[in-house]
């Protein structure tokens, strides 16, 4: 089945999203678009799918198929894990050398894990991590966001005490190192954040 | 194409043109986000500031606070 979008006339990022999608709907597509640079995006974003981008100019517009092809990127090949996705969370920063940076980069993390795939099954937050989860936290939306499509967050509850974090606990639920140790042990695999 | 693009995204050409943009959005209390650059945009800083349509001005007058940026554009 292909799938016809008409592009012409719509701002970049437009005529990306629209054939995005339709290629995560499972459409082979016909995209018309009237510039060059929606062309170039359009066939960069389609082969990072693993699709085919054919292009023909005709009449001053560039008529783009959009072909599924056998490199298409599939569920299969993420290596398959035996047991649930761990990601854990140490510390409220992503990586270690500035923690200003490492702020901002654990913002755009939590921000893209909630829409990208795979997604994880079990988030652990201990340590300066469970800062993420309290009152005053710049990711809460991001959380509760994770925890709506059933993501577990399991939050040190010796850590929320030790930071005097205890009633201010507001995405996850308190947990103890049982839980912790059981979860990260029994992983198909633990991301470290 | 029927969407609205409910949101704006500041681009940068460097993290800390991002860091001090941010700091002029909280003085200036407009509720924002820092998230990654979308793929299909190329800058050379990797976040970029997610804030609401409607907020434009007002972004517009907070980074003229001594903010630097490449460009203010919908985000899709």
């Amino acid at each position: 089945m292909t799938h016809q979008i008409d592009a012409r006339g719509l701002a970049c990022p437009q005529p990306v999203i629209m054939t995005k999608k339709a290629i995560e709907a499972g459409k082979d597509c016909a995209v018309i678009v009237d510039n060059e640079a929606a062309r170039d995006n359009v066939c960069r974003m389609a082969k990072s799918q693993g699709c085919e981008a054919n292009v023909e100019e005709r009449g001053g517009c560039f008529h783009i198929r959009v072909t599924r092809g056998a490199g298409r990127k599939t569920q299969e090949s993420v290596m398959p894990a035996t047991g649930p996705t761990v990601v854990v969370f140490p510390s409220n920063c992503m990586g270690k050398g500035d923690n200003e940076l490492g702020n901002i980069l654990i913002r755009a993390f939590l921000h893209t894990l909630s829409e990208i795939t795979p997604r994880p099954d079990v988030m652990i937050f201990f340590n300066a991590g469970v800062k993420l989860t309290t009152d005053g936290s710049e990711v809460l939306e991001d959380l509760h966001t994770l925890e709506e499509t059933g993501i577990r967050l399991l939050v040190c509850g010796t850590c929320l005490d030790f930071f005097g974090l205890k009633d201010r606990l507001r995405a996850g639920m308190v947990s103890n190192m049982y839980d912790i140790a059981e979860t990260m042990l029994s992983a198909g695999r633990v991301v470290r954040i | 194409m029927t969407e609205t693009t409910p949101f704006q995204i500041v681009l940068f050409d460097s993290t800390s043109e991002a860091l001090l943009a941010e700091k002029l959005f909280k003085k200036a209390s407009i509720p924002h986000k820092i998230i990654p650059v979308p793929r299909h945009l190329s800058s050379d800083c990797g976040v970029c500031i997610r804030f609401s349509s409607p907020d434009t001005a007002r972004v517009r007058s907070a980074l003229a606070e001594g903010g630097t940026f490449r460009d203010i554009t919908p985000l899709g």
